[in-house]
């Protein structure tokens, strides 16, 4: 495989990634499910860095990633903190189910 | 410290006073605060030059310097007359106000009541004497939320209903205004340096098509307040639900502010306007004064019928300020002057028997809502209010037959001079319409009449018989307006030499004579 | 001005770094105070900002890049970071007796806030995006916590639910759209992007920059990402909210402003991508949707919350208005909007805040209300002049605010080529017709506090600390317009690019 496809392919991984992600983000119901595409979407922008980074032949892309990945983990930390305390008065996690307040 | 700028300063600082000193002082605080501004009023009439075209005393300093904003305040003879006006009419507002807190059944209220009339006094006094348009706007704004209040919290039954509608229309109108003032602002940029400044605004030519599009957004802003015809229905509901004195205010200065607005922006600084417009503003001007008289007719309320008597009045205003000719305007300003003394005079009148029958039908009214408001027996319904005061109210009926046939236009008092000179001056340019303007005079001559008929002639009710007449107090509120008015019937020069020079000074106005020295 | 070393640029980020450290140092104190006073604690974050503040305000701002080109020290930065520290100082002040927070956790809630703000911080400072994306996501991750500091509560936990999901999709959102900038850019240096995207294809520049705007949308409730504030705002402890509408708000309009004024404000860039035309079009959509939505509301608070997604749409026409010849004016307008919106917002939420407590009226309902001019009538002015200044009416300071703001869009529609080509006086009327919306909902409040009669007459009184801090936010909104003018709040010019070359050497 040339450098320029492997670019290509990647490039489009990347991109398939981020739409997968978008999509679950917006059809599932389940908030874990929804934790998982939001990773997915990082994943996603993490692969373009390291794509783009590798074709421009610069270091700095590489190195974004690894703060993206440390943020990342703060987040779903946070987030899965969040999804636990909703579960305990609530005993779902279903995002439809979360109507107090009002629309 | 300048006049001009004491003038509003003195009422804002008498607020602060208010509101520290105790309740018992506030009405006594007052009374001092407005009796300075009269003082003050008074000798700025004393320094004022009326041979001279512009604005003098003036001050001017930058206040943000950036956008050419300054605080720039003067006085020529188009605001004078109205700056004494309007300190006459405060000061006479709070002699009215006197009891306000048992008047209007809100004991303890006093000190909230006078702080919120200086403000309104202090805003009244900085829209007359501002030059600078934003400044100029934000006495215009001033005066709208201490206003909302007193009525809103002192006035009648409906009250709150009538002070959101009042502030509600004037702030729609005033965006207009705002964004007309800001329009004009970008456009002298085009013309040469950006200001707000109203004499240099007005020395400036501005391309006709932009002027005609901004000469509608003031007209907008103005009309409500004046108000013309189709916005005028804020006007009855408020003076209907405000008490007395602050419909005296209304009626006697807040109205002037619109027509006052539309000389000072619309003939002084957009005068090269389109001739439609000019045309639009007198036929304005007829169907408010048509419209008004007939509206006054239909009336049972006696406050209703000096309300919608106002629009009438203030068509000739509108008339008289569309024709743009040196009679016209000096009428107009004249009118404005004539017609707070007499409007103040009316709404006091009101009040006094207001105070002691506790309700105001000329007429009892039919319908069952309204006389269960005012614990009228339904079996009354439709009959006489009053009758035959004229004998046990004989003072009483005196100083209202004053107030009536002042504002019916008898010669000899203001109403006459000030409906004569705007008609002379609108003849000239519309013939037509000043014909139906004149049918106005005779519409108002057979309301007010009738009305005198109705309640101080004729068979007496039994009911009303044992009303005290009126006191020392409303005397004293009412007797030097009355005075005014017969003084400036006498001698209507003493109004009018104040503004000749200034209103020939106008550019409009000087197109105008030329056009008819060429006739 | 030449990039700093890391060593040379900690000189200049004292202010930052002392936020920084006093926070970490809190979780510590914090750590080891359990169980005992808190009193310290609270002291300490109260010190924390008010050194924060006051290097801030007297350090020199001369626009140092520091650390190779990640952060700089301008007049931008520096007066959004005094209007950050101010809104968190005073929401400290008012939290520090608040009973929504336990007493127990207020170590934990002070040193979170004071995380927030130091993100705020790198928000408003950032000159790569790099720093941007961590300064977001160190706001929002502290935030969400903030939002469902009320674990027993269901309506906690369900605001900070649903501020964390829509805050990770955004800044995930934002994040793709930084790599894709990066792969036409071969930087995130954000001034030397805007020269390296010219040649880049319009399209995916396009795609790139409205993805990276859903990041800072967000964060300034844009529409469409909107939909999470007012669920936030209301559920939310009062001191978070009120945090969050203006802190919040300022500083991820702080990072939009850098973003489109010095990467993107470069012609070539604005003839491939549109973006003013863009941002003019969701700040209309913003400012009426906002306004639309709080006209039905009898909550005193999610109405409020509503109406600052309106104020996000009036602000959002000053960045529009970036895409002009002349950024500064704008930038000027949008300061001093900001600064005047810091004191009457926070000002209407703490009354609000202060009125729900039990002992009071313990109610955010307009019914409750009513009559509250007999009750307290301080309170009640106070909140009525907070709500006119909030309307734009004069001589409030809300309406010099709107004054400038409305002018400098309009001034750059009218100079040659307009903004980009746009005129964009349409939106001003259009703005101007909102504020006449707004002016129902508010006066409604106003209407209820003053002219309504309510059924209770107990007198309410204020306390005398909240009284203090109050006085604090009324005297600028009343006078504010007076004594000061948008020209003080010029700062700095955009930098020029090529001064980031360094960066990448």
């Amino acid at each position: 495989m040339t450098p320029e496809l492997t670019y290509r392919l990647c490039l489009t991984l990347s991109a398939v990634l981020f739409a997968v992600g978008v999509a679950g983000v917006l059809i599932r119901r389940n908030a874990i499910v929804i934790f998982m595409c939001i990773e997915l979407m990082l994943n996603a922008a993490n692969l373009a860095f390291v794509t783009f980074s590798r074709h421009l032949g610069v270091l700095n892309g590489q190195a974004v990633v690894f703060f993206v990945m440390a943020v990342a983990a703060a987040e779903v930390a946070v987030g899965l903190a969040i999804i636990v305390t909703v579960f305990r008065t609530r005993a779902s996690v279903n995002v439809d189910e979360l109507k107090l307040l009002r629309r | 410290m300048d006049y001009l700028t004491l003038l509003w300063l003195v009422p804002l600082v008498g607020m602060g006073v208010v509101l520290l000193a105790p309740k018992s002082f506030s009405r006594l605080i007052s009374l001092v605060a407005t009796g300075v501004t009269l003082l003050l009023s008074l000798m700025i009439w004393n320094a004022f030059d009326s041979s001279v075209a512009g604005h003098q005393l003036g001050v001017d300093v930058e206040w943000i310097p950036q956008f050419n904003i300054r605080y720039l305040v003067g006085v020529d003879g188009l605001s004078l007359a109205l700056i004494l006006l309007t300190a006459v009419i405060a000061i006479i507002g709070v002699v009215a106000s006197w009891n306000i807190g048992a008047e209007t059944h809100r004991e303890g209220t006093e000190k909230a009541y006078f702080a919120m009339y200086l403000l309104l006094v202090s805003g009244m006094f900085g829209f007359f004497v501002a030059l600078d348009l934003i400044l100029f706007y934000l006495f215009f704004e001033l005066t709208l939320l201490p206003m909302y209040f007193l009525i809103g919290v002192w006035g009648g039954p409906r009250r709150e209903y009538a002070a959101i509608k009042f502030f509600l229309y004037t702030l729609f109108g005033s965006v207009f205004m705002l964004v007309a003032i800001l329009a004009l602002y970008f456009q002298s940029g085009a013309a040469g340096a950006r200001t707000f400044s109203i004499p240099e605004l007005a020395a400036m030519d501005l391309p006709v098509q932009i002027v005609n599009w901004l000469w509608f957004g003031f007209y907008l802003g103005f009309a409500i307040k004046v108000p013309v015809f189709p916005f005028h229905t804020w006007l009855p509901d408020a003076h209907v639900e405000a008490p007395t004195p602050i419909s005296v205010i209304l009626a006697g200065v807040l109205l002037k502010m619109g027509t006052y607005g539309l000389v000072r922006v619309n003939v002084q600084t957009l005068g090269n306007a389109g001739e439609h417009w000019w045309t639009f503003l007198a036929v304005m001007g007829v169907v408010n004064i048509l419209y008004g008289s007939f509206c006054a007719m239909a009336q049972r309320d006696l406050k209703k019928l000096v309300a919608y008597s106002s629009v009438g009045h203030m068509g000739f205003v509108l008339l008289a300020i569309a024709a743009r000719t040196p009679e016209g305007i000096n009428g107009a300003i004249f009118q404005m002057v004539s017609h707070g003394l007499l409007s103040g005079m009316l709404f006091l009148v009101v009040g006094v028997i207001y105070v002691r029958a506790h309700h105001r039908y000329i007429v009892y009214p039919e319908d069952e809502a309204e006389l269960e408001m005012y614990h009228i027996d339904q079996s009354k319904a439709g009959r006489l209010g009053f009758g035959g005061l004229a004998t046990s109210m004989p003072v009483y009926t005196g100083v209202m037959t004053i107030a009536f046939f002042g504002s019916l236009g008898l010669p000899g008092m203001s109403g006459f001079i000030g409906e004569a000179l705007s008609l002379m001056g609108a003849w000239r340019v519309y013939p037509t319409l000043t014909v139906l303007a004149a049918v106005g005079i005779l519409v108002g001559a057979a309301y007010f009449l009738w009305t005198i008929q109705r309640m101080f002639l004729g068979e007496k009710n039994p009911e009303w018989a044992e009303l005290p007449d009126i006191n020392a107090r409303e005397l004293i509120a009412l007797v030097p307006l009355a005075a005014l008015v017969i003084i400036l019937g006498v001698m209507p020069s003493l109004a009018t030499d104040l503004s000749k020079a200034s209103v020939h000074g106008l550019e409009v106005v000087q197109d105008m004579i030329a056009k008819f020295a060429n006739l | 001005m030449t990039p700093l070393d890391n060593l040379s640029s900690l000189q200049h980020y004292i202010p930052d770094a002392a936020l920084a450290s006093f926070a970490v140092l809190i979780v510590i104190v914090d750590l080891f105070a359990r169980g005992r006073s808190k009193v310290v604690v609270g002291v300490l974050s109260i010190a924390a900002l008010a050194v924060a503040g006051a290097l801030t305000l007297w350090m020199p701002h001369t626009g140092e890049r520091l650390f190779y080109g990640m952060a700089r020290q301008d007049g931008l930065a520096q007066t959004f970071k005094l209007v950050i520290v101010g809104c968190a100082a005073v929401t400290l002040l008012v939290s520090l007796r608040t009973q929504e927070v336990a007493e127990r956790l207020r170590g934990e809630f002070f040193a979170l806030m004071l995380f927030a703000t130091y993100g705020m911080f790198l928000m408003v400072s950032a000159s790569n995006l790099l720093i941007a994306y961590l300064g977001v996501e160190l706001a929002s991750i502290s935030s969400y916590i903030l939002a469902g500091f009320l674990a027993n509560q269901s309506r906690s936990s369900e605001a900070a639910f649903k501020y964390v999901i829509y805050g990770s999709v955004a800044s995930g959102v934002m994040l793709f759209g930084v790599s894709l900038l990066y792969g036409m850019a071969g930087t995130t240096d954000i001034a030397l992007m805007g020269e390296r995207l010219a040649s880049a294809h319009p399209l995916a520049l396009t795609i790139a920059v409205v993805f990276l705007f859903a990041g800072v949308g967000y964060k300034i409730a844009s529409v469409p990402f909107h939909m999470w504030s007012p669920d936030v705002y209301e559920g939310s402890p009062l001191p978070v909210t009120a945090f969050l509408s203006v802190a919040s708000k300022a500083a991820g309009f702080g990072l939009t402003l850098r973003i489109f004024r010095d990467g993107l404000g470069a012609e070539e860039l604005l003839a491939s991508v549109d973006w003013p035309l863009f941002l003019a079009l969701l700040s209309a959509v913003t400012m009426t949707v906002g306004n639309l939505a709080a006209m039905g509301q009898k909550n005193v608070k999610r109405l409020l919350a509503y109406s600052s997604i309106a104020h996000g749409g009036y602000l959002l026409m000053g960045i529009a208005a970036l895409g002009s010849s002349d950024s500064s004016a704008p930038t000027a307008a949008i300061l001093f909007y900001l600064a005047v919106y810091l004191f009457m917002n926070l000002g209407a939420f703490f009354v609000v805040m202060h009125l729900a407590e039990p002992s009071r009226l313990g109610s955010e309902e307009m019914p409750a209300y009513r009559g509250l001019i007999r009750r307290s009538p301080a309170l009640a002015i106070v909140m009525s002049v907070f709500l006119f200044s909030l309307i734009g009416l004069p001589p409030f300071a809300g309406f010099w605010g709107k004054l400038y703001l409305f002018k400098s869009v309009v001034d750059a529609s009218l100079v040659e080529g307009g903004v980009n080509g746009h005129n964009f006086v349409w939106l001003v009327l259009l703005a101007m017709a909102n504020s006449a919306i707004s002016l129902y909902y508010y006066f409604a409040v106003v209407k209820a506090m003053l002219l309504d009669r309510g059924e209770e007459e107990t007198p309410v009184k204020a306390h005398p600390a909240f009284a203090l801090v109050l006085l604090i936010l009324f005297l600028p909104t009343l006078l504010l317009g007076f004594f000061t003018n948008v020209d003080d709040f010029r700062v700095d010019e955009a930098p020029e690019a090529s001064a980031s070359i360094m960066a990448e050497e």
